[in-house]
């Protein structure tokens, strides 16, 4: 069943690094997927969306106009594609930095205070891998199991304790969602 | 070999080198930035050379010198860049030069938007330059098109000893997808070289690369030589994808991303009763206008032209097969602003159930 994914936040975020990460532990679950990064020309703090598909079968389009998952990293982000979502899909949102009100009651919306997890953990920028726990856990778009092998993969090379704060950034976002 | 997730202009990149590219030279530009990146790290491994030339014009003149010396050799930019290489272009056609030229296009004109467009058609496919030549231009609709098309290049290149020329838009570029790659060609130098320096076959004088002016004679001649070329290319090298034609009342015609998007508003459209099909260019010169000859317009009633470009680009190629036997539409979005699926789907309706757009 194809599934899109739209990742908005600013640029800094991790919001590329979200959608390659789903790509790829998609693909290493035998799915096709697709990534599609979009920003402007700038380097930090420009605005930041990316577009990931997941399907069982070869992706003819790429391109979505409503994407059935949304993750809003920030308020700006989220007043960008609220709009852009089918009906019934899930929304879950940074709720450390989207400040508005939730407007449609089409979909479901879950609220995960990213920023403030990932600094209880000391761990500031694993807010991205936060939100990825609550997406795994809410919708199963890829395994856990998969994912965290990715994880392992992806921060092999580095000390130990990225692996360790990561892993327990993952973990929180998942008890969130399970509340 | 399995499959990897991996990234547009990156593939082409690789797929470049497992054809035997050895020489690159290019100056950044978005959204082609990442064929130079990965270039100018990757080609040092398997014993190649890699510059980042001082502008456009130096890095197309030095792939013109690389190509001479016996080199496969790789340029890329986006439109704004490709317009300074005209020149070297043109250059490398009269020298009669293999090489492998990627345009990763972004929106128009002048310096445009850093975002994807198809505008860039009529340069590629009419203008690459000056003197009136064409290149084959290959337009691959998914990075494994893009990859097995770029592995192939140099060995078309080096058959018409002329640059191949790959037009893929940035949204193309930018998209990772699953691609298995080939296995690595074996190419040596000197091989390339003694390709590279025989102009004809039947050439007897030495070889001669640079080439400021020729006798009028000689230049006629090489100009006839392009119209049995140009004749080859369209008997044998069109590559096309037809697609759910048979009992099509409507065609589509879309290239590169357009094509994907139009292909799932068509799969769309057909579960709804509408009778519509697709003819999908994958090389733009040769274009293939016998797709457009051959179809029946006792059964086809209209043509939708679907490109990332106002006004359609494509446009007059699709004429000339039609011959004017089924009114031609058209759809799109440009400077910048991309496709979307649902968009796609309704525009195609709309024009079909009103017969406008």
């Amino acid at each position: 069943m194809k599934k899109a994914i739209v990742i908005s936040g600013s640029g800094g975020q991790g919001v590329m690094s979200m959608g390659i990460m789903l790509a790829q532990t998609a693909v290493a679950q035998d799915k096709c997927a697709t990534y599609l990064p979009e920003y402007g020309p700038e380097q930090r703090g420009g605005s930041a969306k990316c577009t990931v598909v997941i399907d069982d079968v070869d992706i003819i389009s790429p391109l979505v106009k409503n994407c059935d998952i949304f993750l809003a990293l920030n308020e700006q982000g989220y007043k960008s594609f609220i709009n852009n979502m089918a009906a019934g899909g899930v929304l879950i949102y940074n709720s450390s930095r989207v400040t508005s009100k939730i407007a449609r009651t089409d979909i479901t919306a879950v609220a995960v205070p990213a920023d403030e997890i990932a600094n209880s953990i000391e761990s500031p920028k694993a807010a991205n891998i936060v939100m990825l726990g609550a997406l795994i856990e809410k919708t199963g778009i890829v395994s856990l199991e998969a994912f965290s092998a990715h994880l392992e993969q992806k921060f092999a090379s580095k000390k130990p304790i990225v692996m360790e704060k990561n892993r327990l950034a993952l973990q929180k976002g998942i008890e969130c969602a399970k509340k | 070999m399995a499959k990897i997730l991996m990234q547009g202009c990156e593939a082409i990149a690789e797929a470049a080198v497992r054809g035997g590219c050895r020489f690159f030279a290019g100056y950044p530009i978005t959204p082609q930035n990442e064929i130079p990146e990965y270039l100018s790290s990757r080609l040092l491994e398997v014993g190649g050379a890699y510059v980042q030339g001082e502008s456009e014009v130096a890095s197309v003149n030095m792939v013109y010198g690389a190509s001479a010396g016996g080199a496969r050799a790789m340029t890329s930019s986006s439109g704004p860049g490709i317009s300074l290489k005209a020149e070297g272009i043109s250059y490398l056609v009269s020298a009669s030069l293999p090489a492998f030229i990627v345009n990763v296009s972004r929106g128009g004109p002048g310096l445009g938007s850093i975002q994807p467009a198809q505008q860039d058609y009529l340069q590629a496919t009419k203008a690459l330059g000056h003197g009136g030549f064409k290149l084959m231009v290959f337009a691959p609709a998914t990075i494994q098109e893009a990859v097995d098309l770029a592995y192939d290049a140099f060995e078309y290149a080096e058959r018409d000893k002329r640059p191949v020329f790959m037009l893929i838009d940035g949204c193309l570029g930018a998209i990772m997808e699953q691609v298995e790659l080939p296995p690595m060609k074996e190419v040596t130098g000197k091989e390339t070289m003694k390709i590279n320096l025989r102009r004809y076959e039947d050439e007897t004088r030495g070889p001669r690369t640079i080439t400021p002016i020729y006798p009028e004679i000689i230049l006629e001649n090489l100009n006839k030589q392009d119209v049995k070329l140009y004749d080859s290319w369209a008997e044998n090298d069109v590559k096309v994808e037809e697609f759910m034609l048979e009992d099509a009342e409507y065609v589509v015609c879309a290239y590169g991303i357009a094509a994907r998007v139009a292909k799932e508003a068509i799969i769309n459209l057909r579960q709804e009763g509408y009778k519509i099909g697709m003819i999908r260019p994958i090389t733009l010169n040769p274009f293939p206008k016998k797709s457009f000859e051959k179809l029946n317009y006792e059964q086809v009633k209209g043509i939708v032209d679907i490109e990332l470009a106002i006004p359609a680009q494509m446009r007059d190629d699709i004429a000339l097969g039609v011959k004017e036997r089924a009114p031609i539409y058209e759809y799109g979005r440009c400077g910048g602003i991309l496709l979307d699926d649902s968009d796609t789907y309704n525009a195609i309706k709309k024009i079909i159930d009103g017969g406008n757009a």
